[in-house]
């Protein structure tokens, strides 16, 4: 057999197993999908919200988090040196909620403006909330039962777009939906990778034990997770409740968040490369995933080039003889093409990733009412998707020259 | 992890397992389906083209209809090149099963048989045709000459359907290491692939020359 269709077979391999993987965790977990656990227990919480020019954004956030519905010990607002009027607003905002602080800071970044806030906390448990993001109703008092486990070290929920007006964020939107199921049935197995910034709930114990966030990783939210996993801290995800965040409604913004996300996650491989295969789910799944996700991304994207340059010099050649022979360029012979079985496989492949997404929509659909249509949904799987190893060859590339950046 | 999940790794592995190796059988099946297609037109046309030599080696012993024999000559010629066709396009499609490259050959060899045959005939009957072999380089060509030589095969292709059963048109692979193919390069002192032999005298190799083949044909 050559090579390309060996490696045609290896993706379908992997992506069959995670398939596999995936439905036999929903159908195995179905019943208690949605379900959290209910505590008598009364947790101290202390919500950072770290902040950066958000004075479009802020106001919304502390009065989301307030209505909540929990009684929180306190809500800090970390200024980590904004030059807009995010301080003038949460000044503003102290004197209608007396539980609300605000550590005014020399930009320094955001994990270091969250260790200082987790210096600050009071709160038994700490609840990063990004100053972009708005917590629901309930989402506290739905997140908190999963502590009475001594091995919680975080919770985190659904996130979806604040706005699902645009195409752009409705493409999201589905992102953000099958994240949410995929984290959910991970989190059974112990492999929740990233409890991220818009709303992830911290036992301070645990955040302490791992010396807080790391200053040097552009996703300070993956490193946490990871490095609470090494401790051997459980990650659970709640999808009884969400928290509504702000996407990027352009291109290039999204194309630099998406990167940046990635030069993170390759800083983790750095970071923790030498546990590959050692240190329980950290080592033998994260690790290995992120990995081979990385590997399989830079490969596809290789035999792409590889095949487009192919035909474009076929084509350039084909064209060439064709005009110089004066025969045709396009014949119906070429319009007959006999599909291999490879072909068939990749469709049967592709329908079965469709129906999965359909049904992660459908199953989310009790819980997240966001608008999709066939359109939206096929354009995600074969347009959006396939950016990806493009985002993350440049964030391979800056990852190498040190060059990423959080802005 | 809770201890009830941990199998579900293992689980998910046989489930591909399983999965993929049905996958991989039914393209076994379908590659399999297309070789024993191509059998079975083997076998047919061998058997025909073994009545056609007969037919042309007892020339002369028994009396024959040449107009006959030209004629079944360039029917069964226009069958083995729609089959040579159909073969590339299973063999462009074929990823697990290598017979087909066997059978490639078979072919080969079976439509050098044909073209001798057809030489033979030319020397009996003196026919109204033109023979018009076209050895390509089956091995790895360049892309450059994989272009090339699809461009030539779309023009004799367009020839044939112009000329119908004035040209006998034989495509074979030159470089499958054949004896008797190599024999024939040899004897005809084919250099360079792709070359198009009009009936064992002429020899176009150059694009350019090709733009001319009518005037050979006429």
């Amino acid at each position: 057999m050559e090579t390309l269709p060996i490696i045609y077979l290896m993706y379908m391999f992997v992506s069959i197993y995670f398939l596999s993987l995936f439905l036999s965790l929903f159908f195995k977990n179905r019943k208690d999908f949605f379900d959290y656990p209910k505590t008598n227990k009364k947790y101290s919480i202390s919500v950072l919200v770290p902040a950066w020019n958000e004075e479009k954004t802020i106001e919304g956030t502390i009065r989301a988090i307030f209505s909540s519905g929990y009684d929180l010990e306190e809500v800090i607002v970390l200024n980590d040196g904004s030059k807009d009027n995010t301080k003038k607003i949460v000044d503003k905002l102290l004197k209608e909620y007396p539980k609300l602080t605000i550590l005014n800071k020399e930009n320094s970044g955001k994990a270091d403006s969250l260790n200082q806030g987790l210096e600050m906390a009071k709160g038994e448990l700490v609840a990063v909330v990004d100053a972009d993001s708005y917590p629901d109703k309930g989402s506290f008092e739905k997140m908190i039962g999963f502590f009475d486990d001594k091995k919680v070290g975080a919770v985190t929920c659904v996130f979806i777009p604040r706005n699902d007006k645009r195409f752009f964020e409705r493409l999201q939107a589905i992102e953000y939906n099958i994240i949410a199921f995929t984290r959910k049935l991970l989190g059974y197995v112990d492999a929740i990778y990233v409890t991220p910034g818009p709303l992830a709930l911290y036992r301070k114990f645990a955040l302490k034990k791992i010396k807080g966030f790391d200053k040097n990783n552009l996703t300070e939210d993956i490193e946490a997770t990871w490095h609470l996993a090494f401790e051997g801290y459980k990650r659970k995800m709640c999808l009884a409740t969400h928290a509504t965040t702000t996407v990027p409604i352009k291109f290039k913004a999204w194309y630099k968040q998406r990167r940046r996300w990635n030069i993170g996650g390759l800083q983790c491989i750095s970071k923790y490369k030498k546990y590959f295969f050692k240190k329980g789910m950290l080592g033998f799944f994260i690790l290995p995933f992120f990995a081979l996700q990385l590997f399989l991304g830079l490969l596809g994207l290789s035999i792409f080039v590889y095949l487009v340059s192919t035909r474009f010099i076929s084509n350039f050649f084909y064209t060439k003889y064709s005009i110089e022979l004066g025969t045709s360029i396009l014949t119906m012979n070429d319009l007959l093409i006999t599909p291999s079985f490879l072909n068939y496989l990749g469709v049967i492949l592709f329908i079965s990733g469709a129906v999965f997404s359909i049904l992660v929509l459908f199953i989310m659909k009790s819980q997240i009412l966001v608008k999709q249509n066939i359109f939206n949904l096929l354009f995600y799987l074969l347009i959006y998707l396939s950016v990806y190893p493009f985002i993350m060859i440049t964030a391979l590339y800056q990852f190498i020259r040190g060059t990423g950046t959080w802005r | 992890m809770e201890k009830n999940q941990k199998y579900i790794f293992l689980q998910a592995l046989v489930i591909t397992f399983i999965v993929f190796n049905i996958g991989i059988f039914m393209g076994n099946k379908l590659e399999s389906s297309r070789i024993d297609k191509i059998n079975q037109w083997y076998l047919e046309s061998d058997l025909e083209l073994l009545d056609q030599k007969i037919q042309s080696d007892a020339f002369g012993l028994i009396d024959f209809d040449c107009d006959l024999l030209v004629r079944e000559n360039i029917r069964f010629a226009d069958d083995i090149y729609e089959q040579a066709q159909i073969i590339e396009e299973y063999e462009k499609a074929s990823r697990i099963n290598n017979e087909i490259v066997i059978q490639h050959k078979r072919y080969d060899l079976l439509r050098t048989l044909f073209w001798i045959n057809s030489i033979k005939i030319k020397e009996k009957c003196n026919p109204d045709y033109h023979n018009l072999v076209y050895f390509y380089k089956y091995n790895e060509p360049s892309l450059e000459q994989k272009s090339k030589q699809n461009v030539i095969s779309n023009l004799l292709f367009q020839l044939k359907q112009e000329k119908q059963d004035k040209i006998m048109l034989i495509p074979i692979a030159a470089d499958n290491n054949l004896f008797a193919i190599n024999l024939l390069i040899e004897e005809y002192n084919i250099t360079e692939l792709p070359t198009v032999l009009i009936d064992e005298k002429i020899k176009i190799v150059s694009i350019n020359e090709l733009e001319e083949i009518d005037k050979y044909l006429n």
